[in-house]
């Protein structure tokens, strides 16, 4: 019976429900299985979603980085910037994932070279990062970009799939790739279950914890650069709030917030859902605030429910013995 | 029998010279949606409350969907619903425009599969994706008026004032201010100075703050200009709780009851106002007779909405394109005019 | 050395400080912009102080037992939402039933926070990040996101902000105000020379410490969130006081703000250290440093780019100079401490055995 040992894991949990959420929301709307609604609903989340691979990689070292957000904003703010100054596009989308990159060793060098926790220093990322970004734009909005930079965010170029979307899954297959299959990804496993005994089993602890940040801040960047190119446009305070979501979809597939654990296709299991209950929820005309909140209460269920089982777990085994 | 002849050859000229003047057919079934620019103001609540009137006027079976973002995630969040309405099939979307021509390529999706695109009170900058603009006034005469306005209270000896506006990507409202500073050149306003225009989001937390570095950054200005009714609103109370009621004054456009206390203080001696009723249950019966083949998004149609009137359809002379329906009048509220107004 | 070692705890020398960077801050910018010294500047800082302060206390005590609570921005909103809709609805109401409420309100929305904490053993972190989103999405659902606006309001409650209950010199101290500094003098008090103030301590610095002891770790913790709800409660009052107009926006990003007056402040992040005062003195700094920038015409976003480097040099300075001046302090005690054999001797450089 392996098969229901299977299911009876988190991941076939995770994928009940999302038969369940699926079908609730074709009941709701015939349009719902069509391509064209498929391809919006990843296209309306596609930029925290591509964040929450690398999330996952930072969660389960055992850290977490709550700057990703405001990095994605000031990415986005500097590349209009620069475009309105008159830099030309290729070097400003360059310029702005470097920031990315720079903000995120910034953070890295705190928590892995100075020990302190990440928790503190992205918390003061997340603010710092957006305020970095309003001075540079103040209150304005930048748009006008050309139209092939547009192009890559709204329009369906591969077949009926935008590049936004390519990216996600070549983004996807790498993770997984490196996360499940790689010495690097066993590595992180290490480092979350128990960082001490890592560092003296000769684990360059910092430099892994190092990396993990500088590539969070990368592909923050990267989304952040996508977003504005979805919207035609960028303002200071573009993408706030997304962490609550992205930390969400790692945590909902499984990945324990202490680290150590959880599984790549959990997060993509749990992005599915996400995506199609915050789809389903604006067919249904539920929107903003009342959509976050669900996300909101998920997050907590995806970490007291695991914690309920393994009391109740205890508890039974207790009476049998 | 020429009695006959004549009539039925008026008939028929009149048939001929495009149909009889849009004939708005109560009774229809169409999906609507109004889209404000997000929630939580009351100017469009009062618009919700004239479009539910123009509903029950034409008796639409299909209720009206009122739907929109919160002000922090307001161009997404218009963005994601208009896309939402266009996959759900509606029969048209109302839209107090918010993002600028971010909205385009969403809109242009929607007309692409027949749905009717209306905007009212603030439109697509460049009218692309949009059929017809439901304008309240006339975007350069409000500039004429705040100019005006502004004359009035500060006097011959004229001085320095500000402009404490909404979103910087309210097409309205950066119409508006564009309206007045091209107003102010004419030598009657020689004396009067624009220092400097803030952005207060419709949001009264940052309004209040917005107001109140206005006059720590310059403080001798006189007068706070807020085209928006939360911002004016936020102003005034700023001034009242900094004791600076008479060396600051506020005005703008806001909503009477709101302003009651703060116009017979004396704070706010002039404002101006239109009817968002009225907007609201214009833009209905825009959108229905559009939805419903009565008239036609074309320069010239004309129709008639309900207990407001005949309108035509032009084209918009404060946009470089684009076709709109003037509303028409506003009102400049003061301490004779403003209980009367407020009670209603 | 000694002396002072025996009477004066680092947490304290951080607080003193602080208190002189803030004198020192003013004396700047009291030489570099016109009209500093007025009651106008005060009364500024002094808004902006009393509502991140009266939050700030109850950060501060969920700080020390190593939680956060990121739902107070939602919290304070939700009260200031709906104890307006409540009061507009009936103008008649007692003023003081009206706080009252506030304050429950807050306790409970605080309450639920503090049973997933404390029994269901979820980390604060992720309790409060969703109950940021569940309470501000309540407050857009159930009020229809309609707005409480001042006409409605009473008269009393408007003019509050406006009340002055003493003036000193230019600076004028107002109704509000004074609420604020109560409740930052209470709380001091309470966490010095209560028990419970005691033991919220010690469940910070070393929480297995604690269990073992036999405090009552979980009621604590319970006890922290409640109490950082209840003060959000009250806070969200002040807010409608102030504004008059609230929208379901209000205390949006408020979360941030406090936290960040709270660890500038010197209340240390891994728990066990920092006081109310502290908390409030981060308060004060941040306020004057917002105040200063604008009127400095520097952009007044820096401001929250500063913000973020001030909590980072905060949390850094912690974690690198406490830790020293607790070792230098620890080793003092051991010296002076009666009856006990002299330490081994010290091979680090600067200590030298008596």
């Amino acid at each position: 019976m392996i098969a229901l040992g299977r299911l009876k894991s988190w991941e076939g949990l995770l994928l009940a429900i999302l038969v369940v959420v699926v079908a609730m929301n074709v009941m709701r709307s015939p349009y719902y299985l069509g391509i064209d609604n498929v391809v919006n609903l990843f296209q309306l989340s596609i930029e925290k979603i591509i964040v929450a691979l690398t999330m996952t990689m930072i969660i389960v070292s055992g850290e977490i980085d709550l700057s990703v957000a405001s990095i994605m904003g000031l990415a986005a703010v500097l590349l209009g910037c620069l475009f309105k100054a008159g830099i030309p596009m290729p070097a400003a989308i360059l310029i702005a994932l470097l920031s990315g990159l720079a903000a995120g060793l910034f953070n890295g060098f705190w928590v892995a070279q100075a020990g302190l926790p990440s928790l503190a220093v992205t918390l003061a990322g997340l603010i710092g990062y957006r305020g970095l970004a309003r001075v540079f734009i103040q209150d304005h909005s930048i748009g006008g970009f050309p139209v092939w930079f547009n192009t890559i965010g709204q329009q369906r170029t591969v077949g009926p799939l935008t590049i936004s979307i390519m990216i996600f899954f070549i983004l996807f297959v790498i993770v997984a790739v490196t996360l499940h299959g790689s010495g690097l990804g066993r590595l992180v496993y290490a480092i979350g279950n128990n960082t001490q005994a890592a560092r003296y089993a000769g684990v360059r602890v910092k430099l892994i914890k190092l990396c993990l940040f500088g590539a969070s801040g990368l592909v923050a960047a990267l989304a952040g650069i996508l977003y504005g190119a979805r919207l035609g446009s960028v303002r200071g305070d573009i993408a706030t709030g997304f962490e609550l979501d992205i930390i969400t979809m790692v945590l909902l597939g499984g990945v324990s917030i202490f680290g150590g654990s959880g599984n790549i296709i959990g997060v993509g299991l749990s992005i599915l859902v996400i995506l199609n209950l915050r789809n389903g929820m604006g067919l249904a005309n539920i929107t903003g605030d009342t959509q976050t909140s669900v996300v909101g209460a998920l997050l907590i269920l995806s970490v007291l429910v695991p914690n309920l089982m393994h009391t109740l777990k205890t508890k039974w085994k207790e009476r049998k013995t | 029998m020429s009695k006959y002849l004549l009539v039925t050859a008026a008939l028929a000229i009149g048939m001929a010279s495009g149909g009889l003047a849009g004939d708005v057919t109560p009774g229809k079934g169409v999906d609507m949606v109004l889209l404000p620019k997000f929630l939580g103001i009351k100017v469009f609540d009062q618009a919700h409350q004239g479009a539910l009137e123009a509903e029950k006027e034409l008796e639409n079976p299909k209720p009206l969907k009122y739907l929109g973002p919160t002000p922090e995630n307001s161009v997404a969040g218009q963005i994601e619903i208009v896309t939402n309405a266009t996959t759900q099939g509606v029969g048209a979307i109302m839209i107090s425009n918010n993002s600028g021509d971010q909205i385009v390529p969403a809109a242009k999706a929607a007309q692409a599969k027949g749905i009717k695109v209306v905007t009212w009170d603030s439109p697509i900058p460049s009218a692309e994706g949009e059929d017809v603009f439901v304008a309240q006034v006339d975007f350069t005469e409000i500039g004429k008026v705040m100019a005006d306005m502004a004359l009035s209270i500060m006097g011959a000896n004229g001085g320095k004032f500000a402009i404490l506006s909404a979103s910087p990507d309210a097409a309205n409202q950066n119409a508006w201010i564009a309206a007045m500073k091209e107003a102010l050149k004419d030598p009657k306003y020689a004396k009067l100075q624009l220092v400097d225009i803030v952005y207060g989001d419709d949001q009264q937390e940052k309004s209040y703050n917005q107001a109140n570095a206005l006059v720590d950054k310059h403080p001798d200005i006189k007068l706070i200009m807020a085209p928006t009714s939360v911002g004016i609103v936020a102003a005034a109370k700023a001034m009242q709780d900094g004791g600076l009621g008479d060396k600051v004054k506020i005005s703008g456009l806001g909503l009477p009851s709101e302003m009651l206390a703060y116009t017979k203080s004396g704070i706010a001696p002039e404002f101006a106002l239109w009817s968002f009723t009225d907007l609201g249950y214009l833009a209905y019966y825009t959108a229905y007779a559009l939805a419903t083949g009565a008239i036609k998004a074309e320069e010239g149609a004309t129709f008639k909405a309900g207990r407001m009137g005949e309108y035509k359809i032009t084209k918009d002379p404060t946009r470089a394109k684009g076709l709109r329906i003037l509303m028409g009048p506003f009102t400049v509220y003061n301490k004779d005019n403003i209980e009367a107004a407020a009670a209603k | 050395m000694n002396w002072l070692q025996r009477r004066v705890r680092p947490e304290q020398i951080r607080e003193l400080s602080l208190l002189l960077l803030i004198i020192l801050a003013v004396t700047i910018f009291g030489s570099l912009i016109p009209y500093y010294y007025t009651s106008r500047t005060f009364d500024r800082i002094a808004e902006s102080v009393t509502i991140i302060g009266i939050v700030g206390i109850g950060q501060t005590l969920v700080v020390l037992t190593r939680n956060i609570d990121l739902s107070v921005g939602s919290i304070v909103g939700f009260t200031a939402y709906f104890i307006g809709a409540l009061i507009a609805g009936n103008n008649g109401i007692n003023p003081l039933a009206a706080i009252l409420l506030a304050i429950a309100m807050g306790a409970v929305m605080g309450a639920i926070n503090g049973v997933l904490v404390a029994w269901a053993r979820v980390p604060s972190i992720i309790v409060t990040l969703g109950t940021l989103a569940i309470y501000r999405g309540m407050l857009v659902d159930l009020s229809g996101a309609r707005t409480v606006t001042s006409d409605s309001l009473p008269g009393w409650l408007l003019n509050l902000a406006r009340v002055n209950l003493l003036t000193i010199g230019m600076v004028r101290i107002g109704a509000l105000f004074t609420i604020a500094l109560s409740m930052v003098v209470i709380f001091q008090i309470g966490t010095t020379y209560l028990r419970a103030g005691r033991c919220i301590y010690a469940i910070g610095s070393n929480p297995d410490a604690a269990l073992l002891i036999g405090l009552p770790f979980r009621r604590l913790v319970f006890l922290v969130f409640v109490i950082s709800g209840a003060l959000s409660g009250l806070a969200g009052f002040v807010m409608l006081a102030r504004f008059g107009n609230i929208t379901v926006e209000a205390g949006r990003g408020l979360e941030l703000e406090v936290v960040a007056a709270v660890v500038v402040g010197g209340v240390n992040i891994f728990g066990g250290s920092g006081s109310v005062v502290g908390a409030t003195l981060g308060a004060v700094m941040l306020g004057i440093l917002e105040q200063s920038l604008l009127r400095l015409q520097i952009s007044e976003f820096w401001r929250d780019a500063l913000l973020g480097l001030l909590i980072l040099l905060a949390v850094a300075s912690d974690a690198v100079i406490l830790q020293r001046l607790r070792t230098l302090w620890g080793r003092a005690e051991l010296k002076v401490a009666p009856g006990m054999p002299p330490p081994v001797p010290e091979t680090e450089k600067g200590v030298t055995n008596p």
